[in-house]
């Protein structure tokens, strides 16, 4: 089943043509590279999926939602099926890594403090930072934030990952981890798309990559 | 050596809470100062005027029934605060205690007529009205004439007219200011949280969910403003009332329109302005957090 459906996409930003006749899909499950050099529009595909992109034209679908047509108020419901994970963390610096989950879920409508532990438990071990709750984030590594930053876009079990360059910061080794949990992830039923120039974590973990250049999208 | 991070966090919020605090309850304290000017100002004018004393002398063939007739007129219009009788022999009393002579010894009898001395209410003190009044007391045939100082009346009043309107201009401006400091104040604390706001927004956070403790803080932060600025007030009041006894500003009905001025601008301020900040951030696109 897709979840993603582009046909004859047009991206802008302000009136500046970004990527165009984008035709695109993923399915349930599915693990999708998206390479291309800095500034082919990686990222604004990327956040068009989470409408912080404007669709200039065509047809868009993501889960049940229009992207043509979604109104603000959708928006918050459509993340929530979405986990996003960025390049430089974008963690709330003033709080713990447990705060930080906690406000994730409390943000997405969680209110049980007894499922909010146990949720907030379970991301943690996933990412294999059960003991690291208490922490600050700038008291964790490059690679220990991103870790957090995956937990966080596990916690409302997302039907899809988004990752915007997710090793960009991270050493090769620490990167190469990154992406071995994102593929496990995906086995485990959640589609992932993930952002990258990096050839050799590709090589290393393959699977259906798509090249964006000259404004288009084509798969390699 | 590193910070310890709870107390760097700690310094942090004390200076960016304290100083916009600082800056918000600066600018109430004008706000409070001016509606303070004004009330002073207009209470001023109120004690000024109820203490014009309009005076019906009376002919010295007046009756007593004559006398009870206006003494009751009197009693009964609701524009009068207060009147007084004063009988001939009064009034001579008056005269040897104010210039030391006995007109009595110079020319044999006592020139000085009976009146009644009366205080009309603030808002009766004006020309129309005046004139009015003393064409309706020419009715009584026995009141001789109605005295009182009709330049100045017209004078105070055309004086305090400009000093309104001068003071009011004054508390608009003063009151844009403020209004334009309290917003500049917390769209710059708004703006260095635009990333946090963009991070809530990202992971699904309805735009409530984000704005609640924004305006919490920020209206919190206006009514602790507020009463700072009421403090400051109070003690601007307590000095000037040790050097001028007869102000107004012991008591503590005077302070209630201000705190409720002070209170309600700290508020509806504060409230507003952080609803607009945070509202452009979270209708704000991601990219365009750069370019602002």
């Amino acid at each position: 089943m897709k979840i993603i459906h582009y046909k004859e996409v047009e991206l802008c930003h302000d009136e500046l043509i970004v990527l165009q006749d984008i035709n695109f899909s993923v399915s349930e499950g599915e693990f999708i590279y998206l390479c291309g050099k800095t500034g082919s529009g990686k990222s604004s595909l990327l956040k068009s999926f989470y409408a912080d992109m404007p669709i200039k034209r065509g047809d868009a679908r993501i889960f049940d939602y229009d992207l043509t047509k979604i109104s603000r108020m959708q928006i918050p419901f459509l993340r929530r099926k979405i986990g996003i994970i960025f390049q430089d963390f974008q963690l709330l610096n003033d709080r713990s890594v447990r705060q930080n989950l906690e406000f994730v879920l409390k943000a997405t409508g969680w209110k049980d403090s007894r499922q909010i532990d146990e949720q907030i438990d379970l991301v943690l071990n996933t990412v294999g930072l059960p003991k690291k709750g208490y922490k600050r984030p700038h008291q964790l590594s490059g690679g220990e934030q991103q870790r957090i930053v995956i937990a966080r876009s596990l916690l409302n079990s997302p039907q899809l990952i988004v990752a915007d360059e997710p090793t960009g910061n991270l050493d090769p080794e620490i990167a190469a981890e990154i992406v071995g949990l994102l593929h496990e992830i995906s086995r485990s039923g959640t589609s992932v798309i993930m952002a990258t120039h990096n050839m050799s974590l590709i090589d290393k973990y393959p699977a259906k990559t798509y090249i964006v250049e000259n404004e288009n999208i084509k798969e390699k | 050596m590193s910070k310890n991070p709870e107390k760097a966090k700690r310094d942090s919020f004390f200076n960016l809470y304290f100083t916009s605090t600082i800056s918000i309850a600066v600018s109430l304290f004008m706000v409070g100062l001016v509606a303070m000017l004004l009330l002073w100002g207009s209470s001023a004018t109120r004690y000024t005027k109820e203490n014009l004393v309009v005076s019906l002398v009376l002919n010295d063939s007046t009756a007593n029934d004559d006398i009870k007739r206006i003494e009751s007129y009197l009693k009964s219009a609701d524009f009068i605060r207060q009147y007084h009788y004063i009988s001939k022999e009064e009034a001579l009393r008056e005269h040897i205690a104010d210039i030391g002579d006995n007109p009595v010894e110079l020319i044999g009898f006592n020139p000085i007529k009976a009146s009644f001395e009366v205080n009309l209410k603030a808002d009766f003190i004006n020309d129309d009205f005046l004139k009015n009044f003393e064409h309706k007391l020419e009715n009584y045939q026995f009141i001789d004439n109605v005295a009182y100082q009709k330049v100045m009346i017209s004078d105070f009043n055309n004086n305090i007219r400009k000093i309104s309107i001068l003071l009011l201009l004054i508390s608009s401006i003063l009151l844009l200011i403020t209004v334009v400091l309290i917003n500049n104040t917390i769209r710059i604390s708004i703006y260095s949280k635009r990333f946090i706001i963009n991070t809530m927004k990202l992971v699904g956070a309805k735009a409530w969910f984000i704005r609640r403790p924004f305006l919490w803080r920020f209206v919190k932060n206006g009514l602790i403003a507020s009463f700072i600025a009421c403090v400051g007030l109070f003690g601007v009041g307590y000095y000037l009332q040790r050097i001028d006894m007869s102000l107004p500003l012991y008591d503590y009905r005077f302070y209630l329109p201000i705190i409720v001025v002070v209170f309600v601008v700290g508020f509806v301020v504060s409230f507003f302005a952080a609803l607009f900040g945070i509202n452009r951030y979270i209708r704000m696109k991601s990219d365009d957090l750069y370019f602002i």
